[in-house]
């Protein structure tokens, strides 16, 4: 999601939540005054509010399995997601006091800097790499679909190939486009660079005849889609990648802190 | 009788006054070769091969010049062979040897006399350019190169059978035989009767066979032989010679009581005359609408897709439709879409001219048989004056009165009137292409379409923009008569049309009869007037070159995503899928303007391919413009076929049926029904948009969305 000028009513909503917060813990919650150990009633606030803004920002994963139920459009929750998200962040740190306490709160501190980081950085994933990829990958297909168009990239090959009868063409195609088609991920492959395929391609316009130039572009034009299919596979994983890591330490992060709730009101 | 002695080739012979040499010749066993003349017909001399030698300064053509006493004929001396060589040389260097009749039967007149002659090549060069050939019509293939012009096709269509079809054109080398006023052999008045193909002497005129011409025979089915189809009525005027190269294209079948003779849905490319019994023809899909429910209305409910008929969801606006239009010549009452057909009717017309499914299922009410045939035979059929009277006939009697009543604005036409004007409509009929009537002409009639897709269009400076695709049961004209002018659109066939004409003065009479029908009349063309001026007026205003490139122009209601901020996580499909029952209506694949994709999913098209073709017309526009999918739609899938988009999806839904094996039981069988982007109506916002998480997925309307790109009045985007 882009952040954009649209975010800015959450921007302000957000930053007046954090000041005021900031606020009544510097007056109420420092060390200096009461201490800001949890259990105080200020720190059990923070810790509360925390807490609600973590559980809606868990919900999104809950929500998006139920895309038509009308339960408040997604673009909301997404944004939610994020602004409450990140607010989650101070007020927990609020809430203890910026102190790590026992192996409990600890692990709780440091799995909740790893997922607002994590969240964070997903979040400046997702508001480059789109504009990117729509930039670098104008033969951008959908990305199940990738392995099957593939496919169909190295059969259109094997055609144009076989239609044009040279001897330099085969041994092109043979020695360098198909090994590239069948193995597009290898990095180090000539055709995988954009100006050594051009140079490599211009070389062979010289060698075969007039007549099966148009095939030559053919075969190059498939080489650059492949090299775009790869380059989309790339920005894909960079684009959902971060979930990996996001998604599970967040609901690791949900569960230790209902246990650390539990524990801390009850005893 | 006056007889008259001549010598031929030194033997005294005694014919009757006025016997042509050839004849005289003939009658003696002498055979003369020739090219222009048959014995049926009156001889006109033009070949020339029959030149014989009667001692006078010149040569004579022995089939017009008459024997007189006293004439010594020579008819194979060396120098009446060799002028008889020669102009076979002449001849043949013209001839594209071998042509398609030495091909086919080796028996082109011409090329066996060139062999018996002993003209194998020709000493002359071959005219340049080429005559062309028309390949229009649907019996005979027209090869002008093999013509000779021995003006036997022109006898033999006026002379003998009075068709006056034929005749010849041009001057010198560009002369050549033409039919009517030069019009395509398919687009003329030609019957197809053969006689001109069978009358040819080369392969100038040959008959066409159709691509799998002969129609499979069985064990309840047989070839009909000629003579048995001769004694058909309809059949009488067809050539016997016809009939007998075509004898694979008519079989005759016959069905036992209960059999299913077509089904609705299927593709086809025959039609079926019954000659003996009854057969019902209904349609088995319900009637029935895909409705999506459910979301408003609880906090849990979940959207899901169903079938729902006009009683239990009547749609804003909808017609009060009360029969639904199928390929036979009668209509199906919308609420029991059930008739019965009998011998002398014709079903399948539109499957078979043009290849369209089944528009319903027929299924033999009583033990009965029917002739099945292929669209050569249909055409000449249809070309036949007593078929075509017999036909027409037929419609008036049982299809036209539902037809004007279908019209809602003709509901209200008297019994009286309708039975006046049933005999005064006409019937005409168009082929593809052919234009019913021009923008700008004087408008003189009002139109019903009886068969076939008629396109409707308006021409501005640029280009041309479609209004409107007609169908079974449409209409059109009003405009123009009502506004006592000039037509204001050309409408055009898209394919075989037929249609009921309403001459100007019936129209006239009908209108100051019933006002009524004039005011519903006048609102609907104001209606169409303005809807036409807004679309005109937008195709003025915008930009049009890229825009149009990729369709967009043609677009009401475009689903775009904004690529800049799609994560392409597929969450708008998967909503999609999630309010129909697992099948999506949107595919996030498609084209790209600017930085966004136009995804594929409804645009409800301004000129909507889709509606082509549709075997029952379930396919229409609303007054809005909106495409929508009739209860009667018979998942024939046509429209997604023609949808260029790949819009348009087929849903699968269980219903209950009667089984076939096991009368009076029912069984669940699957059936299908078209479905496209529905917008999700019955909610405040299309899933796919409020399933969105990253503020991409808009439903726009491309004139305002797009409006600061193209250069256009600055606004915001108009988001649907």
């Amino acid at each position: 999601m882009r952040i954009d000028e649209t975010h800015k009513p959450w921007l302000w909503i957000s930053a007046a939540i954090l000041a005021a917060a900031t606020l009544l813990y510097a007056f109420f919650g420092t060390p200096r005054a009461l201490g800001s150990q949890g259990g105080t009633p200020l720190g059990l606030a923070f810790g509360i509010v925390g807490f609600a803004f973590m559980l809606f920002a868990g919900l999104l994963g809950a929500r998006k399995k139920v895309p038509v139920w009308r339960v408040g459009r997604a673009q909301m929750w997404m944004r939610g997601h994020l602004w409450l998200g990140l607010l989650a962040l101070p007020l927990l740190l609020f809430h203890g006091g910026f102190r790590l306490g026992g192996a409990l709160t600890t692990a709780l501190t440091v799995l909740l800097l790893v997922v607002v980081l994590s969240g964070v950085f997903g979040a400046a994933v997702q508001h480059y790499l789109p504009a990117t990829m729509t930039r670098e990958v104008p033969m951008e297909t959908i990305y199940e679909q990738i392995d099957s168009v593939r496919a169909q990239l190295l059969a259109e090959g094997d055609e144009r190939a076989a239609a044009g009868d040279a001897a330099a063409l085969n041994e092109f195609y043979r020695q360098r486009i198909r090994p590239f088609l069948e193995n597009p991920a290898a990095h180090n492959h000539p055709l995988a660079d954009p100006d050594q395929a051009r140079a490599a391609f211009s070389q062979l316009c010289t060698l075969v005849p007039p007549e099966l130039q148009e095939t030559v572009g053919d075969l190059e034009n498939l080489c650059e889609e492949e090299r775009q299919l790869t380059r989309q596979v790339r920005l894909h994983h960079w684009l959902h990648g971060w979930l990996l890591v996001h998604v599970p330490l967040s609901l690791a992060l949900l569960l230790l802190g209902a246990v650390h709730a539990i524990i801390a009101l009850r005893f | 009788m006056d007889t008259v002695q001549l010598t031929i080739d030194g033997r005294q012979v005694n014919v009757p006054a006025g016997t042509t040499i050839f004849d005289a010749a003939r009658m003696n066993g002498v055979a003369i070769p020739t090219l222009c003349h048959q014995q049926n017909e009156v001889p006109v001399g033009v070949c020339r091969v029959c030149v014989v030698d009667v001692g006078a300064r010149v040569f004579a053509a022995s089939c017009v010049r008459p024997a007189e006493a006293g004439m010594q004929v020579a008819t194979n001396s060396d120098r009446v062979r060799a002028a008889r060589r020669t102009l076979v040389d002449l001849l043949l260097s013209d001839h594209p040897t071998p042509c398609a009749r030495q091909k086919h039967s080796g028996d082109c007149e011409l090329e066996t006399l060139a062999r018996r002659e002993g003209v194998t090549t020709p000493r002359f060069a071959p005219r340049r350019p080429s005559r062309g050939s028309d390949d229009s019509s649907l019996a005979i293939a027209v090869a002008h190169d093999a013509c000779i012009l021995c003006d036997r096709c022109i006898r033999g269509c006026n002379d003998i059978r009075g068709n006056l079809v034929l005749g010849r054109m041009g001057k010198g080398f560009e002369a050549r035989i033409a039919f009517d006023d030069n019009q395509p052999m398919g687009d003329s008045s030609c019957v197809s009767c053969g006689e001109c193909m069978v009358s040819c002497p080369t392969g100038a005129l040959t008959n066409k066979f159709v691509v799998a011409t002969a129609l499979p025979a069985g064990r309840d089915s047989r070839p009909v032989a000629p003579e048995d189809l001769q004694a058909l009525p309809m059949f009488q005027k067809v050539s016997g010679t016809f009939l007998a190269l075509n004898q694979g294209a008519v079989v005759k079948r016959h069905f036992r009581r209960g059999e299913i003779i077509c089904r609705e849905g299927e593709f086809g490319s025959t039609a079926f005359y019954i000659l003996e019994g009854q057969a019902r023809v209904s349609l088995a899909s319900p009637i029935a609408h895909v409705k999506t429910q459910g979301g408003a209305h609880g906090f849990f409910s979940k959207l899901t897709s169903r079938l729902a008929g006009r009683k239990e969801d009547r749609r804003e606006e909808e017609a009060d439709r009360r029969s639904i239009p199928i390929d036979a010549p009668v209509d199906l009452a919308y609420d029991n879409p059930v008739a019965d057909l009998g011998p002398g009717d014709l079903f399948g017309e539109m499957t078979c001219m043009s290849f369209y499914p089944r528009s319903a299922t027929v299924r033999a009410e009583t033990d009965c048989s029917a002739l099945e045939m292929l669209r050569n035979v249909l055409d000449i059929l249809q070309r036949n004056k007593t078929f075509r009277a017999q036909m027409e006939e037929t419609y008036r009697r049982r299809a036209l009165d539902s037809h004007l009543r279908n019209v809602p604005l003709f509901a209200g036409l008297s019994r009286e009137f309708l039975d006046r004007l049933r005999d005064r409509v006409e019937l005409l009929r168009f082929g593809p292409g052919q234009i019913v009537c021009r923008q700008g002409d004087p408008a003189d009639s009002f139109y019903l379409v009886r068969l076939g897709f008629v396109k409707v269009s308006e021409h501005y400076p640029g280009g041309e923009l479609v209004l409107a695709y007609l169908s079974r049961g449409d209409y059109f004209g009003e405009i123009g008569l009502l506004g006592g002018g000039a037509r204001t659109a050309t409408c055009a066939a898209l394919d075989h049309v037929e249609v009921v004409r309403i001459l100007g003065e019936d129209f006239a009479e009908m209108v100051a009869q019933f006002p009524d029908i004039r005011r519903g009349l006048e609102k609907t063309a104001e209606e169409r007037q303005q809807a036409n001026r807004e679309r005109m007026s937008l195709v003025r205003s915008v930009p049009l070159e890229h825009f149009l490139a990729q369709g967009l122009l043609e677009a009401q209601s475009l689903l775009v995503l904004d690529l800049e901020k799609c994560t392409r996580c597929d969450n708008c499909v998967r909503a999609c899928a999630d309010a129909h029952d697992g099948v999506t209506r949107l595919v996030r694949e498609g084209l790209r303007f600017d930085k966004y994709l136009v995804a594929t999913s409804c645009r409800q098209c301004r000129d909507p391919l889709c509606m082509v073709g549709c075997p029952v017309g379930s396919i229409r526009r609303r007054n809005s413009l909106e495409v929508i999918i009739e209860d009667w739609c018979i998942g024939c899938g046509l429209c997604a076929r023609n949808c260029p988009y790949g819009n348009i999806n087929l849903h699968p839904f269980m219903v209950q049926a009667d089984d076939p094996s096991a009368p009076g039981r029912k069984t669940a069988v699957v059936r299908q029904k078209a479905t496209s982007c529905d917008l999700c109506t019955n909610q405040a916002e299309p899933s796919c948009v409020y399933a969105c998480p990253h503020d991409a997925a808009h439903r726009v309307d491309p004139r305002t969305y797009f409006a600061p790109m193209l250069g256009q009045a600055p606004g915001a985007g108009t988001e649907r």
